[in-house]
């Protein structure tokens, strides 16, 4: 980058001023764009001597996707439709499920030079939870994925180049708390295929939509079908008659905790309304049990309220008894 | 003693009622929301403001390498209300993309596909076969049960009219016999004195009423007595085969008659002696 903006610097310095120093005797040397002076370029190395702080920025994410052993089938496909969604993104081997999973996949996030990783893990064949990490220095987010449709289900209609960049749209209310501008960089990072990726397309032609609603990230994600004639412009009156067209997939993020380091560290925050599905599945057996416990307290009561209440001993039992 | 023991049992018992109402407002997708925040929860904002501003971005950096467009959603979206929730993100997503479109145009890039670009699609094209496939049966059914709705309405009115003309014909019929029945009375009353002028006119042509509908057709044996018309009927083509060869309704008699061929045929006797 900075060579190039050495070259072009050049030709305007040699047509400004004729200098009448000594090197100007000698024949520049010859370049695409003209004549390359030297006494010019001397200036502009130096300027990208201390340029070299303030480096242009180039996006170098790399993201690794792996899951747990043990998924299921549909948390597998929504995996592969994530990467299929990222061309920036390496999958691995599935890693086993376990407390020290976390240095494993530190070593696995080295290894690979990732900068960041998705894990997707399952528990008991039913819940996902998804690891949102940045590597090596953290943090990490855990979230709970719930309503999840993979991009095989034929509802879904729309279809787009597969590593064209998308646009990322956030609601507003990423903004209002910490936690949620960390999650929102974070997904910024992760989400955003890098500029000039060798394997990115360089059109535009989805859109992912996250959006916090009742505390939970929303994703989808859609393809733009918009009037064109040109490559670089709508036509006119095309914006308002773009149209949407879902492709998927959808899932829904419920943040559990975030962690200070990648895969542990210290606590940051924690998701005061978060109930692990465990519980909810043990308060839904409970309600079942209910049901007897119901029946046993029924009948102690009515025991109690017999106790209580005796009948009289009734006056005309024995009147029949003689005959 | 075994009182207060089911004393105890009572309390642990409205105990778990309690959960029990509690989680009746909570269904799968995680309604935990209503349920009451716990207040041990842990939120170190500081710690996490810091290490936002470690990990961003430059704050000066490109917006062509970010993409990102914020979107306000205005008032509060009813998460298990489907059709709104979804229609708040589709909105989303669309002014969010008018937006960047606008800023892609401004900035003289070139954005968008062209029409002759071909590459790899996430779906592949027999996964986009199968889609279209569903669309189109989707379609066709709609349109079997459309035009299956239809054509019973038409069924149901195509009966209100034949009603409607059997009650036409029967009306018609009583009138004519009427007619009949009045000239008889006075021709009677005129002692059959008068002449054939005052007969009424009866055009016996032209009505429906007196039209002999079970007329004879031509192609019909003599012996069928129902005129061809139980050959019309709804049976089975076996039935109307057998009939055809045994014979079914019609006179008996014709065909046991005896006709000049068979007195003069003389081969079914016995000529041995």
């Amino acid at each position: 980058m900075a060579k190039k903006r050495k070259r072009t610097d050049a030709p305007a310095e040699a047509a400004g001023a004729e200098k009448p120093d000594d090197s100007a005797s000698a024949r520049p040397e010859r370049t695409l764009f003209g004549f390359k002076d030297p006494a010019s370029d001397a200036e502009p190395a130096a300027s990208a001597g201390d340029g070299a702080a303030v480096a242009p920025f180039r996006n170098r994410e790399k993201v690794l996707i792996t899951c747990s052993r043990r998924i299921t089938y549909r948390y597998r496909h929504l995996m592969q439709d994530v990467l299929s969604l990222l061309p920036h993104a390496k999958k691995d081997s599935k890693v086993e499920s376990k407390q020290s999973k976390g240095s494993a996949l530190n070593e696995l996030l080295e290894l690979r030079s990732c900068s960041s990783c998705l894990f997707f893990e399952c528990r008991k064949q039913k819940d996902l939870y998804l690891w949102m990490v940045k590597s090596p220095g953290g943090p990490s987010v855990k979230f709970l994925v719930n309503a999840v449709h993979t991009m095989e289900e034929l509802k879904l209609t729309g279809n787009h180049l597969k590593g064209s960049r998308p646009l990322l749209t956030f609601s507003t209310n990423f903004d209002e708390q910490p936690h949620w501008k960390l999650v929102k960089e974070m997904i910024t990072q992760i989400f955003a295929t890098p500029k000039d990726h060798r394997k990115a397309k360089p059109f535009h032609d989805h859109v992912f939509a996250f959006s916090i609603v009742d505390g939970h990230v929303w994703f989808r994600n859609y393809q733009i079908s918009v009037p064109h004639n040109e490559i670089d412009k709508v036509d006119k009156g095309g914006l308002d008659k773009m149209t949407l067209i879902e492709v998927g997939p959808r899932f829904c993020l419920n943040p559990i905790k975030i962690f200070g380091g990648s895969f542990g560290g210290p606590t940051w925050y924690e998701n005061p309304y978060y109930i692990s599905p465990n519980q909810i599945r043990a308060l839904e057996k409970r309600q079942k049990a209910g049901k007897y416990a119901k029946k046993v307290k029924a009948k102690v009561r009515r025991k109690m309220h017999e106790m209580e209440n005796t009948l009289e001993p009734d006056e005309f039992a024995e009147l029949w008894k003689g005959e | 003693m075994v009182a207060v023991a089911n004393e105890e049992a009572l309390a642990y018992d409205e105990d778990i009622m309690d959960d029990v109402e509690e989680s009746d407002s909570e269904d799968d997708s995680g309604e935990e929301a209503q349920a009451k925040p716990s207040d041990k929860a842990i939120y170190n904002k500081e710690a996490i403001l810091e290490k936002l501003e470690d990990i961003a971005w430059p704050k000066n950096v490109d917006w062509m390498h970010k993409l990102t467009i914020e979107h306000d959603q205005g008032e509060k979206i009813d998460v298990n209300d489907d059709l709104a929730r979804e229609l708040a993100f589709y909105t989303q997503a669309l002014d969010g993309t008018r937006q960047a479109f606008e800023k892609l145009q401004s900035m003289k890039v070139r954005f968008l596909r062209p029409t002759d670009y071909y590459a790899e699609m996430v779906k592949t094209d027999a996964h986009m076969h199968k889609i279209k496939g569903r669309l189109l049966s989707e379609k066709k059914r709609i349109e079997e049960a459309e035009e299956r709705r239809k054509a019973r309405e038409s069924r149901k009115k195509a009966k209100e009219v034949q009603a409607e003309k059997k009650k036409e014909r029967a009306k018609q019929k009583k009138e004519q016999i009427e007619s009949v029945k009045k000239w008889r009375k006075q021709r009677q009353q005129g002692g059959f004195t008068k002449g054939n002028d005052d007969v009424p006119d009866l055009n016996f042509e032209g009505e429906e009423g007196f039209k002999q509908s079970k007329k004879k057709r031509p192609g019909v044996s003599p012996g069928d007595r129902s005129g061809g018309l139980a050959k019309r009927g709804k049976e089975g083509k076996n039935r109307r085969a057998r009939d055809s060869k045994f014979g079914h309704g019609g006179r008996k008699g014709l065909k046991k008659q005896n006709t000049a061929e068979t007195t003069n045929d003389f081969r079914s006797f016995n000529q041995g002696g």
